[in-house]
């Protein structure tokens, strides 16, 4: 019983009638842990509003990539300079290129390790981001029908862009790397040493390397080590070099490989998954999925 | 017509959770986009009453809860108790342009921060991230760009007899 006076309007009822119920939800989905009713709640409105999303995209497309046009001739003088500069750059590195091509072959013979190639992938566009600045992920237009299944791994051209974490019929959510959600299971590929990469939720990520004996040297190639991701998948350079300590883990920041603000198309990886991969390669052991869709590729 | 209104408001939000998702995935100045469905409910919640608004809040939260990646509820908490704030502040004598935009800036900031917190409470670690500040304020600036045009539409929709060329 309220004091006199001092009842409780409707709409201060109503607040926090409201806010209790979105705290439930919110209890209620993190505990379910995307087993549970909310799923299917996301899921639909996913399959409701693909179309709608898709179709804005597509409208939208077009101008955003006329705008850009007409800021990158502006842009154009300095990007030659650049390029020029850059191409300098990239004789000297190609000089480079030959001894460290048999250094890699070597230290992949060495590790057994062998770039995902052979794997099934389903190429997908990304029609929607994130409905805020914290959300770290992209809506893909490929789902369940086209053979995709939550954890699967979504990458480009570039390296490792996320994984599946939730799909309906027709399309799917990618959760990007840079969530701090998301940890990946890592080999520096010039020492050999392995750890982990988790996102900070922005556009640079924090490399473990646990009972590391050699440093960390910048610009070092770190690839999926095959745990839960497809092995050799590249994940990103080390942007800071660091020294090891005994005793201590080694933590420095890494530069993603994919450029997640300019991502378009990506593959979904259909044809690995960890249960099925072998436990000392992390080579599949069953043949992909024939799908007979023609948005299934061989790499 | 009250049922009308919130109608009208709910899908006023609806199209603004749409562009967020869609619009704002390419055009991000400086990498950051505006928080357009927060400035729809503030908007809508000028011109509705009370429990409408809130309504209206909770649900355009929830369906952005849908479309995203947090967990379902946060965003329909945090637009709840923005559109709570401004139900209280909207009466306040405090009028003109300037007043209008601090308090666009000031909502939106808060219903940032109140989201970031709720996050970082339910497991998201928000607080935490690196330029976490620039996460909070850029969108709440990019919503004082953006208020004057969505409040005329808000106005316009659910108000039309009382539209002028200043929201």
């Amino acid at each position: 019983m309220l004091p006199s006076g001092k009842r409780l309007d409707r709409a201060t009822a109503l607040f926090i009638s409201l806010l209790a119920v979105g705290f439930l939800l919110a209890t209620f989905d993190v505990r379910a842990d995307g087993q549970s009713a909310t799923t299917v709640l996301r899921g639909g409105a996913q399959t409701l509003s693909e179309p709608v999303q898709s179709g804005i995209d597509f409208l939208v497309r077009p101008v955003v990539g006329f705008v850009d046009g007409i800021s990158n001739v502006a842009g154009l003088r300095d990007q030659n300079e650049r390029l020029e500069a850059e191409v300098q750059r990239l004789e000297q590195a190609l000089r480079e290129t030959a001894a460290l091509e048999r250094r890699v072959a070597e230290l992949e013979a060495i590790n057994d390790l062998s770039p995902p190639e052979g794997l099934a992938t389903v190429t997908a566009r990304i029609y929607s981001s994130g409905a805020s600045t914290f959300d770290q992920v992209r809506f893909i237009n490929k789902g369940s029908s086209d053979g995709i299944v939550e954890g699967q791994a979504v990458i480009d051209e570039s390296g490792l862009v996320g994984r599946v974490d939730l799909v309906t019929g027709s399309s799917a959510r990618v959760r990007l790397i840079t969530d701090p959600l998301v940890s990946v299971g890592v080999r520096v590929q010039d020492t050999n040493q392995t750890g982990a990469v988790t996102g900070r939720g922005d556009d640079v990520l924090q490399l473990d390397v646990f009972d590391a004996t050699e440093p960390a040297t910048e610009g070092a190639v770190l690839v999926t080590d095959g745990s839960r991701f497809p092995p050799g998948v590249v994940v990103g350079f080390i942007r800071e070099g660091k020294e090891a300590k005994v005793g201590f883990t080694l933590r420095t920041t890494v530069d993603p490989a994919a450029a997640f603000s300019e991502l378009d198309f990506v593959k979904v990886v259909v044809g690995w998954s960890p249960l099925d991969a072998d436990p000392g390669t992390g080579d599949p052991l069953i043949d992909a999925p024939s799908f007979t869709d023609p948005g299934v590729d061989r790499q | 017509m009250t049922a009308g209104k919130t109608i009208i408001a709910l899908g006023l939000v609806l199209v603004a959770v749409l562009i967020q998702t869609t619009v704002f995935q390419h055009f991000q100045p400086f990498g950051y986009a505006p928080a357009l469905g927060l400035l729809t409910a503030i908007g809508t919640a000028r011109y509705l009453e009370a429990e409408a608004a809130l309504f209206v809040g909770f649900s355009g939260g929830f369906l952005q809860d849908l479309l995203g990646g947090s967990p379902l509820g946060l965003w329909a908490s945090t637009f709840t108790i923005v559109v709570f704030i401004t139900l209280k502040i909207r009466d306040r004598e405090i009028a003109g342009p300037l007043a209008v935009l601090a308090g666009v800036f000031g909502l939106t900031f808060v219903g940032q921060v109140t989201y970031a917190i709720l996050g970082t409470l339910f497991g998201q670690g928000i607080i935490s991230r690196p330029g976490v500040f620039w996460d909070l304020t850029i969108p709440a600036l990019y919503n004082v760009i953006l208020a004057y045009p969505v409040f005329w539409i808000a106005k316009a929709a659910i108000r039309p007899s009382e539209r002028t060329w200043v929201a």
